[in-house]
């Protein structure tokens, strides 16, 4: 009879427990529902990692968006120690204009044409990898880029008995590796190749030079970034290494780059291999670069 | 006997609790600000929703990063500068459903997180249940200032400070 008493008694609290359970149950219910939206295999790509397709006047990780054209004016000036008779070099203009295409999410070609050493550039990026948080896994990003230069030639150029088309073409390759380390700074290592099919023995030693370039950028605000670079030549260098400082700031729809280089040259060729100035004694370019995207498809 | 009223009713009880809830992920987001420039729309087809019938709960949770803009540089600032989709990757909604006529016509309050900030909001909409299926449409507007959403001077003419939110999603019953 006891027995039974306690018996019931322990039910009742057992019923109790239940009861407060339940009511607990209802409190962290709209918690659960949230959780039931969680997904599990997860992968967060890591994008944005340098404002523009280039990072001073070399290529950044970044292509071009799927289905964007992307008009690109891009100046530099005369060397700023040249004087004011010559106006600090704005005086002297070199410009390049070029268009970048983006095929698709991993691949964009450009084509442009430098005033420097009249030259017309075509070029094919392919993003290869992303860096990725999550299922797949990846510390950096990494993109192919691959570049032609032809040398204008005059037709009087094309009499000489030397002349060569063949002679006028130049190539570059690049593998462009990247991470986002935090929200605001960015490095990339970019290891070129060019290969000159002329060999021009002021310029250099080889056909081919070898050089791996450095880059990064550090967010000051969410709408200015600060970017340097340079490019030390490894192998049969004779001239200068460029270095190049630049700014990147967003005004609404654009992206407008203010840059301070030794190079005046837009082109990976001629600015690694063909710098012929010190940038420490004040031989400095001042250049900027705005572009116009214009959206081909929805 | 006691117990086994106890047992048949808690079972019944569970058994409510789980036969209610409606689960969807792919619901519908637009939002649209319209300004003396530029009229900028986005939307986001990956809404994930839960409604709870027997208890009128509704969640909501939305990946930032998976509005599309028609222009891509935009959608680049809409997460870099204005939204922060790397600290603050989602937007959640907890509420309840606080009115609900027979024609469909439901409001619901509760709390909207945005941008890190929660703010309390009540929006009207419809919501319409049948056996294995709920449909929830939903519009409301957004003051960006509420969610700390700074827009510079430079662009005020580019962006609305009101911007019109317009939600569609199917829900299907769960069985958890």
């Amino acid at each position: 009879m006891l027995m039974s008493k306690f018996n019931f008694i322990s039910m009742k609290v057992k019923s109790l427990f239940f009861l407060f359970f339940f009511l607990n149950l209802k409190i962290v219910a709209q918690e659960n529902l949230l959780s039931l939206l969680n997904e599990k295999n997860e992968t967060k790509y890591a994008s944005y990692i340098f404002k523009g397709t280039k990072i001073v006047n070399g290529q950044s990780v970044e292509i071009t968006s799927e289905n964007e054209l992307k008009f690109n004016i891009q100046h530099r000036f005369g060397p700023i120690n040249s004087g004011f008779y010559n106006l600090y070099g704005l005086d002297y203009a070199k410009v390049r204009f070029s268009f970048d295409y983006g095929v698709n999410s991993w691949l964009a070609v450009g084509i442009g044409r430098s005033s420097v050493s009249k030259t017309i550039d075509g070029n094919v990026k392919i993003k290869l990898k992303r860096q990725a948080k999550g299922v797949n896994n990846f510390p950096l990003t990494i993109v192919l880029n691959s570049a032609s230069y032809l040398k204008q030639y005059t037709s009087e150029d094309k009499k000489k008995s030397s002349f060569l088309f063949t002679d006028q073409l130049i190539y570059s390759h690049q593998i462009l590796i990247a991470r986002k380390v935090n929200r605001d700074f960015s490095v990339q290592i970019s290891p070129t190749f060019i290969h000159y099919n002329l060999l021009d023995k002021t310029y250099r030693k080889s056909n081919d030079n070898i050089s791996i370039g450095f880059g990064c950028r550090y967010k000051i605000t969410n709408r200015v970034s600060v970017n340097a670079e340079t490019f030390p030549q490894i192998y049969n260098s004779i001239n200068d290494n460029v270095l190049s400082f630049g700014f990147d700031i967003e005004t609404g729809g654009h992206v407008f780059q203010l840059h301070l280089s030794n190079s005046a040259a837009m082109i990976e060729p001629i600015f690694i291999t063909e710098t012929n100035s010190d940038f420490f004694n004040g031989n400095i370019y001042f250049g900027f670069n705005i572009s116009r995207v214009f959206t081909i498809k929805n | 006997m006691v117990r086994q009223i106890i047992r048949v009713l808690l079972m019944i009880f569970c058994l409510e609790a789980n036969a209610q809830q409606f689960i969807g992920k792919e619901g519908v987001i637009t939002f649209f600000s319209e300004a003396p420039i530029e009229n900028i729309q986005a939307f986001n087809k990956k809404v994930g929703a839960v409604y709870n019938a027997s208890t009128s709960e509704l969640v909501f949770s939305v990946k930032i990063k998976d509005f599309i803009f028609k222009k891509k540089l935009m959608q680049e600032h809409f997460n870099e500068n204005y939204l922060e989709s790397d600290i603050y990757p989602k937007s959640t909604f907890i509420g309840h459903i606080i009115e609900l006529k027979e024609n469909g016509y439901a409001k619901v309050k509760g709390k909207l997180n945005i941008h890190g900030i929660t703010n309390n909001i009540i929006a009207e909409g419809t919501l319409n249940v049948n056996k294995s299926k709920a449909v929830i449409k939903a519009k409301f507007r957004l003051n960006l200032e509420d969610y700390n959403i700074k827009i510079p001077k430079i662009v005020i003419y580019n962006i609305a400070e009101v911007i019109d939110v317009d939600v569609e999603i199917q829900l299907y019953k769960y069985e958890g």
